[in-house]
Parts: structure tokens; sequence; C-alpha cells
């Protein structure tokens, strides 16, 4: 695809809303794992899916990128409906799973020009792009290693990094630090904030209250499946009348977010 | 389909091959193993219908098969793998189409198969095989065409199976009876009535005619070959479709 066939596609947003859900719901059996969400997610902005294990954040973003069909509701992403120009969505956007998909076998720099050629990166520039993201995350060294000798946390940054070398408009990273130790954790929120200033838009999930602290503009929290509140992590807290998100989410159900993990 | 991203999975597929010794072995070393154990067993009787032909040699096409339709398993389990580990549903999130991914697959192990023949034929010919006719290379179409198949029954097994040891054992219900009715055991009137519905059997009979010396005007060659590309096709289509709607998840 060529640069100018793709600023069409970006077209296909109208305003400055990069997602849109509407009453969205996804049902397995009689279980509700979301429940009635709405809610939209400015272009540019990194936005927070906060809530605990089994809250329904990955379920909500599996149905954002295409992997599972909502019960009902809709979903707009760059301005394209889900369920029938998801094509043309997967040119827009990059997907960090919950679990690291790493080819084993190769190594994680073979892991990232894999993903720059599935989405027919120009080989130049790919070369190019590969190089800078491996810098950016102090990662050039170990990058010939194959993947199967890294350990959780190298993955997790690998997986992080396959899903930017596309450079997609719209990135999602669902629960990226998990698994990471303290220090490579915050290097890599470093990393997620500057993607703002590269103008892309970050949808992340986690249940890490500093995570969601540090790097949101705006925090929808969840509890199954529903949305339980939604604005700044500042405005939140004031609203709440307490020091952090995690007191938000036990002032509403009475439970912690940390609990059971 | 995007030729940048079909190159790209199908380097993935080789590398996979070259790097993973469960794959590397099954592929290049099993045909390896049989070929020399079949030929110091085998190389020095003679067949019953014509004593100027080796068992052995009567043998080849069969290993030739039983290598193609090895893939079955092979490729049960890279899918089943794949899935496990959220690799196809990565996949999924990029403009790859299904298309791109599965032919990836198949010219992978349609190259494979090829190789696998010319490993094979090099090696027999220390123990006696000979080339007896310029329709030898027509084997390499016929297992072209048996590898194809392979890959649709092994797209089947990995729709049921949940993990990469229910896919060995799903896929020997398309493997074993290629293995018995299409390989190198004798067959009486009635189980070779079976075997016609495996697509082996067109491949291994064809192959053995053509180096008993039969001339390649016999009208058997080619129906066999028409009937064995029919099948392949179908079965990689159904395998694909069947995958796509039951498997990926």
């Amino acid at each position: 695809m060529t640069i100018s066939e793709k600023s069409d596609l970006r077209k296909g947003s109208s305003d400055n809303i990069a997602v849109e859900i509407q009453n969205l719901n996804k049902h397995f059996d009689d279980v509700k794992a979301v429940n009635d969400l709405s809610f939209k997610i400015n272009k540019g902005e990194i936005f927070g899916l906060l809530g605990p294990n089994g809250a329904g954040k990955t379920t909500t973003i599996k149905m954002m990128i295409g992997l599972l069909k909502p019960t009902s509701g809709e979903i707009y992403v760059g301005g394209y409906n889900v369920r029938k120009d998801l094509n043309k969505i997967k040119e827009l956007i990059g997907v960090c799973p919950q679990h690291a998909a790493i080819y084993k076998f190769l190594s994680g720099r073979e892991n990232i020009e894999l993903y720059g050629n599935l989405h027919a990166v120009d080989k130049k520039v790919l070369k190019e792009r590969t190089n800078e993201l491996l810098e950016a995350v102090d990662f050039t060294k170990q990058s010939k290693r194959k993947a199967k000798k890294y350990s959780g946390g190298m993955l997790r940054q690998i997986n992080m990094l396959m899903a930017l070398i596309g450079d997609p408009d719209i990135l999602f990273l669902d629960e990226p630090t998990v698994g990471m130790d303290a220090r490579v954790r915050r290097k890599t929120w470093e990393f997620i904030g500057s993607l703002k200033e590269k103008g892309k838009t970050v949808v992340l999930t986690t249940h890490y209250i500093e995570e969601a602290e540090a790097l949101s503009d705006h925090v929808a929290i969840i509890d199954f499946g529903e949305l339980i509140d939604l604005g700044t992590p500042k405005g939140l807290m004031e609203k709440h009348n307490v020091e952090d998100l995690e007191k938000v989410f036990l002032k509403i159900t009475g439970r912690r977010i940390t609990e059971g993990l | 389909m995007n030729l940048q991203r079909t190159m790209a999975l199908l380097k993935l597929e080789l590398k996979k091959m070259i790097r993973d010794p469960t794959f590397l072995f099954s592929l290049i070393l099993l045909p390896v193993i049989l070929t020399l154990a079949f030929g110091l067993a085998m190389s020095g009787t003679s067949t019953t219908s014509n004593p100027d032909i080796s068992i052995f040699e009567f043998m080849v096409p069969g290993i030739y098969g039983f290598t193609s339709v090895y893939i079955v398993m092979t490729v049960a389990m890279a899918f089943t793998d794949y899935r496990k580990e959220g690799l196809l549903d990565r996949m999924n999130t990029t403009p790859t189409t299904f298309g791109e991914f599965i032919g990836s697959h198949i010219i992978t192990n349609v190259l494979i198969s090829l190789l696998q023949v010319a490993i094979i034929t090099v090696l027999a010919l220390i123990f006696g095989f000979q080339i007896r006719s310029a329709g030898f290379f027509l084997a390499f179409v016929f297992i072209g065409f048996l590898s194809i198949s392979s890959v649709g029954f092994g797209l089947i097994s990995a729709t049921f199976a949940k993990s990469s040891g229910a896919a060995v054992g799903v896929s020997m219900i398309f493997f074993m009876p290629q293995m018995l009715f299409g390989t190198w055991i004798p067959m009486s009137d009635a189980t070779q009535v079976v075997a016609m519905f495996f697509p082996i059997y067109y491949s291994t009979n064809s192959i053995q005619m053509i180096f008993s010396g039969v001339p390649l005007t016999e009208i058997t060659i080619w129906i066999n070959l028409v009937v064995l590309a029919i099948y392949s096709i179908a079965i990689v289509i159904v395998g694909t479709l069947i995958f796509k709607r039951f498997g990926k998840a």
C-alpha cells in the first residue's frame, strides 16, 4: 500500500474520534463478559482500560480488533465499522496481545521484520524502523538472539515492538508490562508516553494502578464487563475525593483492583 | 495476494523447518533413514514380476508417498501450536489474508516434498535404483499434488485437535490408511478398491508404472494425475474452509 492510499484510509475517521464503542455487549452463554459498554477515545490520546482480572478488558479489546464478534452493539475504529470494514481497520492498527505471541525459533529482530513485511512496509524503511525501535528500548544487542532464549520481560518488549513496526495510527496494548521488572517497566512507560508525542492513539489495558495513572489521558474503569466510571485520572480522584485510582475503584465497588492477583 | 507478505510467510515456514529439530527430523532425516534402511535390506532381491527391478526400486515410489503424507502430521502440529501460542490470532490482526497464509504453507510443503523426492532419489541411486525414462520427472508432479492434499488433511486435523499432541492422533486418521494402502505394502484386489479413496494411491500407482518402464502413452498414468490433482485441490479447499470456520480460535 502506498502512503497516499493509506492517507485515504485515514479519511475514514471524520472527526477527532479514533475509537467509538456504542452499547457493546458480549455474552458467553449466560455469562455477560461485556455489558452495555459505551465510550469514545480521542485521536492522539492514551486511553486506559483499568479493571481487575476478568473484568472484560481483553474481551473488549478483542472485539475492537475484530478477533471476537460482539453479541450486540457497534464499534468504530478510525471511523470504520469493525463488522463491515475490518480489512481497512487492519491497515490502521497495531496489536500487542496480552500473551507474547512470538515465533520462538526466530530472533527478536526477525519477529519484528516479519510483522513489518506483513504490514507491507517498504524494505528500506523496515530496516531503519526496526533499528530505531530496538534502540528506543535498548534491545539492539539482544535482538539477534533466538526468542526462545529471552526472558519473559524481553519477550514482552519484542511483543510490543512487533505491534509498532507497521507505524499504526491506533495501537492496542493489552497488559503490555506484565512480567517486566520494575526498571524495564519504567522504560516501557517512557516509551509508550513517547508514542503520544508522535500522534499515536494508544488503547491500553492494565490492572496496574500506577501504569494507568502515569500514562493515561483518560481512564475507563471496568468491572464485571460494565463501565463503572470514566474520566481523567486526576478528575476521577477529585470526583471521589481520594488519592489514587485504586481508592476510586474501592470506593465504587467495595473491592480492590488487585484482589485475587 | 501481496507478494511481500507471501514471501515473508514462506521464509518464516522454511526457517521453522530448518531451525526446529522436530521438523528437520520428520521432513529431512526420516526420508534419508527410510531410504537407507530399505535400500540396505531390499536392493538385492528382484521382484517376481520383473527380474530387472529390485524390490527396493519397486518401493521407492512408496517412500516418496510416505514422506509426503507425513506432512499431514507436521501441518496439523504446526497449526495447533500456532493457534495455542496466539500466533494465528495475532496474524489475524494484520492485513494478511487467510489465502496468503495458507498459500505460503502450501508452497513451503510442496517445496519440501520435492526436496524429499530429490534426496530419496539420489540415495536410491546408490542402491541400484535406475532412472529408466524421462517420465521420471513426473514423479515430482505427482508428489507435488500429493503434498497439497496432505496440507488439506493437516488443516482438517488441526481443526479438531486442541493441542499438538492431539493433532498427531487426529492426523493418524488420514496418515495410517494412506501408509497402509499406498506405500510399499502389497495389496489384494479388495484393498486396492479401498486404496482408491486415498490420494496416495494415484501417486504411487502411477510412479510405479513409470519406473517399471510403462510408456507415457499409457492413459492410466494421466487419468491418475488428473484424479490426484482434482482430489488434492478439493481437499485443500475443504481443509482451508473448515479450519477458517471452526479451527482458528
